[in-house]
């Protein structure tokens, strides 16, 4: 909570790429092909990924959203003990204290440093609780979406034809999925859980990594060194995962990391709807959640969640924005100094 | 809190009625009921703005979040459509808008001349023939105006059962009482739900125990006698149709745009999810209508706000009453401390939420079907705690009993007495040990995911763990709540719950037994959509219900349903929590502003604008 990227602050590098897209994100030539222009001989030795990182290194933005990230990370481990220290559990319900006779939660004071919730539970801690879930939920389900759709997309681009008319309707069935309810039926059947959150987020996220990486696919197994390979007498298996999979890793990377904001707030959506982790968990979507009722007379109450749900997923998305410009070989800075 | 419609609160209990062997007798005494009684909302029974002198005129705009449920009188069951049917609407009996809680809850004459009684032949010796007269001059705004009469209410009656998926809600009301009541039901659930063949059986069918004698004398033949029948009489279910209403299906569309009224009003605009628009009906007569002023000379609903917005346009005086919000339970507490005189609150007559157990549950070896256990559980609940979550001790008043006040048996009294009603936890502890559970529980708390559902569930969870039993919480829907789980005894038997916090709205208050303490604890007809969701079933408990509601006088009966009420809480079928007033909001241009307990809102026939606003 306490490192703030603000955006605005940060100057935008002048020749940033304007916006995602799938054409934009790709290495459309393999790591080979990217070698250093005559002149930047004294340039020694250095492989795209120091270059990119050097890159990311130079976006202050990018930069800020990391360190809050890690921040955010060592927090949300650290969590049972910052409760121990700060004196809540994040069930502890402070009813004499940490609520009035009415009910309405009490503000920021000594002894509740962010106030109280509904039920007299401190903002703080349950806050902090709250990234375990927010960030467990965004990369772990980030993490099966992106299996998934690799696996799929590389699949479907690389034999073609049928298969990858079959696999592409499926994908093109995914993303026509009313997400909502889709989640609340799931929930209905199975009831809520982490694991069912996690489950819904990636069953839903997966479809459009596996356009980008099908995309992508359709056009290195056309290159040059694919049929090398073939001629070499590589087997599919090998051409797959040896050749094209490394020259899809940086569109992946970028787009992973464009997903993880996208997941934690599919997860507080869940949770909004009381579909998402099952109470007396807090996650910043339960608290916003409750939080409804109260907005007008606790401002802390929605404030600090919803802040915590709003710097994550910006600091996600300005390092996804760093690492996209960092990777795309449009960016024609990657070369300049 | 939003308040819940009475439908959904009671969705099961129609179900239940119908298989429920009622052992009613004795007659209605007409003696007064007990009212709510509630020191914490007195000064506000007073604040009804009446000083000044009542002028006609004007528009009452109400302003809300949903539609009416039905329009039909034969299946509107949510409190803001009893809200409008008082408006449009007539029965043979009614309650009289009254800041009194006494005379609130007694019935009184509305279409009928007088209430029936042994002594002047209203009702048989034997206690099972009603006899009601009806008044000549109460009208239908037909063209020309038709008076009301006896057939109008035995068509009334026949058009309760109809095949439509818009028949009456609560049929065991009429089924198991009525005589013959059945029979033309279990015939008219065979007719195809078309207009010509509802006008056929309806046409060629009657039911033996209703029977219109003359144009203005209707006779009723119950199977056994039964104490509240009058009160029965009194749901607006039990209006009088006009024959106009079998060129429709009942309730659909085209009904909805063609309702007659016999009230003074008249719907002359309805648009579905909308608005609502009513004038005045030119065929009433304030002659003719004991129970209504009808001051105001429009009443418009605008629907399609939440509590929120609705609020806000009260408070700047755009509109003048909720229609089915109330006052969000955060922003009353402000309210009070301006002491804002627009704000009304008012006993609701509910006990919500209240813990049920599951008597059948596996879990724990079957520990929540010994009384032991359940007892010890009892004094675990912090209930000022659980009432904090509906806006405190203005909103909320602890409960010790299972019937909560406003209804007949009512008594102050606390069966598990803890501190301050704030829960014993050592008590509940030593009292678990000693019961043969020193390590505690695991319990399922089945609890709805919104409103304030999952902050009960939490705060139960809380005061459980500090007594050693741990509960799980069960989010579930609203509409999986009562479908796929409390209203089947099978998930019951599975232990797919252990505890639950549901609530419970009587149908109608005072002499009320048949809709409270029956439906939510006999248990003689356990099944399937049984609202006695934890199976709790007790032979005392049995013999005191069939006792009460074949008492005598209702003297008797109040007597019988106190000990009842013991009986249910020594068992300890139920931890009570709380029940609730309504944060009732008006414009300061709203004029003697009745709280109407039956639609939970003012009454819109009794109250007068300022002149000139």
């Amino acid at each position: 909570m306490s490192a703030d990227p603000t955006p605005g602050g940060a100057p935008e590098p002048a020749d940033r790429t304007p916006a995602l897209d799938g054409a934009g994100l790709a290495l459309a030539e393999p790591p080979a092909a990217a070698a250093p222009r005559p002149g930047a001989a004294d340039i020694e030795g250095r492989s795209p990924w120091q270059l990119a990182w050097i890159h990311v290194r130079r976006d202050r933005a990018a930069m800020i959203s990391l360190a809050f990230i890690l921040l955010l990370a060592l927090l949300s481990v650290s969590a049972p003990l910052l409760a121990h220290w700060i004196g809540w559990s994040p069930t502890d319900q402070d009813r004499t204290q940490g609520l009035t006779v009415d009910g309405l939660p009490v503000g920021p004071s000594g002894r509740h440093l962010l106030g109280t919730d509904n039920l007299g539970r401190d903002i703080l801690v349950r806050v902090l609780y709250g990234s375990q879930v927010s960030l467990l939920v965004g990369v772990v389900s980030t993490l099966l979406a992106v299996a998934m759709g690799v696996l799929v997309g590389l699949v479907a681009g690389y034999f073609g034809s049928a298969v990858d008319t079959v696999l592409s309707r499926v994908m093109d069935l995914v993303l026509s999925f009313p997400f909502l309810l889709f989640a609340i039926a799931l929930v209905s059947i199975f009831g809520s859980s982490l694991a069912i959150s996690v489950f819904v987020i990636a069953f839903f996220s997966w479809a459009a990594v596996g356009r980008i990486v099908r995309g992508q696919t359709l056009s290195i197994r056309e290159k040059e060194y694919i049929e090398a390979a073939r001629s070499l007498g590589a087997n599919d298996l090998r051409i797959m995962f040896v050749d094209v999979l490394p020259n899809l890793l940086a569109p992946v990377i970028v787009y992973t990391t464009l997903l993880i904001p996208i997941a934690i707030v599919f997860e507080a959506t869940l949770s909004f709807l009381g579909l998402g982790v099952v109470p007396p968990s807090p996650t910043w979507g339960n608290m916003l959640s409750d939080s409804l009722d109260f907005y007008q007379v606790a401002w802390w109450f929605p404030l600090f969640p919803g802040l915590a749900l709003l710097l994550t997923t910006l600091a996600f998305n300005l390092l996804g924005d760093g690492v996209r410009d960092a990777l795309d070989p449009r960016a024609e800075r990657l070369f300049q100094d | 809190m939003p308040r819940t419609p009475r439908r959904t609160r009671t969705l099961a209990l129609g179900a239940m009625l119908t298989t429920v062997a009622l052992a009613a007798a004795g007659c209605s005494s007409g003696k007064p009921a007990p009212g709510p009684s509630q020191g914490t909302s007195s000064d506000n029974a007073a604040n009804i703005n009446a000083t000044g002198q009542p002028v006609k005129g004007g528009t009452l705009k109400l302003i809300g979040s949903g539609d009416v449920d039905h329009l039909d009188t034969a299946s509107g069951y949510y409190t803001a459509t009893y809200t409008l049917e008082r408006a449009y609407t007539r029965q043979l009996f009614t309650y009289p808008a009254s800041t009194d809680p006494t005379k609130s809850t007694t019935i009184v004459p509305d279409l009928a001349t007088e209430i029936p009684t042994t002594a002047n032949n209203g009702i048989s010796a034997d206690g099972l023939t009603y006899t009601v007269h009806l008044r000549p001059d109460a009208m239908w705004d037909t063209s020309p105006a038709r008076a009301v009469t006896a057939q109008d209410e035995v068509l009334g009656m026949k058009r309760l059962c109809n095949p439509t998926p818009n028949a009456v809600g609560a049929p065991g009301y009429y089924e198991g009482v009525i005589a013959g009541f059945q029979q033309y039901c279990d015939g008219f659930a065979k007719v195809s739900p078309t207009i010509p063949a509802i006008k056929a059986y309806i046409d060629g069918h009657d039911i033996s125990g209703i029977k219109a004698v003359d144009a203005t004398t209707v006779q009723f033949t119950l199977v056994k006698k039964a104490n509240d029948f009058l009160n029965i009489l009194a749901m607006p279910f039990s209006s009088p149709a006009p024959v106009e209403y079998l060129n429709y299906l009942p309730d659909d569309a085209n009904f909805r745009s063609h309702t007659i009224s016999d009230g003074p009003y008249a719907i002359t605009s309805y648009t579905a999810n909308q608005s609502i628009k009513l004038d005045r009906n030119p065929a009433w007569t304030k002659a003719s209508d004991p129970a209504r002023d009808a001051y105001v000379d429009h009443i418009t609903v605008t629907e399609g706000q939440d509590e929120g917005p609705v609020q806000q346009q009260l408070q700047a005086g755009t509109a003048d009453m909720q229609w089915d919000t109330t006052v969000p339970t955060a922003s009353v507490p402000a309210l009070k401390a301006t002491k804002d005189p627009r704000l009304g609150v008012y006993p609701s007559g509910s006990t919500n939420p209240f813990l049920v157990f599951n008597e059948q549950s596996p879990s724990n070896q079957g520990a929540l079907g010994k009384v032991a256990v359940r007892q010890a559980l009892e004094y675990a609940v912090d209930k000022v705690a659980i009432g904090q979550i509906y806006g405190g001790p203005t909103l909320n008043t602890p409960l010790g009993q299972a019937i909560p006040p406003g209804s007949l048996g009512y008594e102050k009294y606390d069966a598990y007495p803890t501190p301050g009603s704030k829960g014993d936890p050592a008590k509940c502890k030593s009292m678990l040990a000693a019961a043969g559970y020193p390590n505690g529980l695991v319990l399922k708390d089945l609890a709805r995911n919104a409103g304030k559902h999952p902050a009960v569930a939490q705060s139960v969870q809380a005061d459980f763990k500090a007594c050693g039993v741990t509960t799980q919480i069960v989010p579930v829907s609203q509409g999986d709540y009562y479908g796929k789980y409390l209203n089947l005894p099978s998930a019951a038997k599975a232990g797919s719950w252990d505890i639950t916090e549901p609530g419970w709205v009587p149908d109608w208050f005072g002499n009320n037994g048949r809709a409270n303490l029956e439906p939510l604890f006999d248990g003689r007809n356990y099944g399937p959509g049984s609202t006695d969701w934890g199976d709790y079933n007790s032979p005392a408990f049995n013999a005191l219900l069939d006792q009460a509601m074949t008492a005598p006088d209702q003297a008797t009966a109040e007597s019988l349903w106190h000990q009842a009420d013991q009986q249910v809480m020594k068992d300890a079928a139920i931890i009570p929590f709380e029940t609730q007033n309504d944060a009732m909001f008006r414009s300061s241009r709203v004029h003697n502003a009745i709280f109407e307990l039956f639609s939970q809102n003012y009454d819109v026939t009794e109250v007068w604008l300022s002149p000139g606003s």
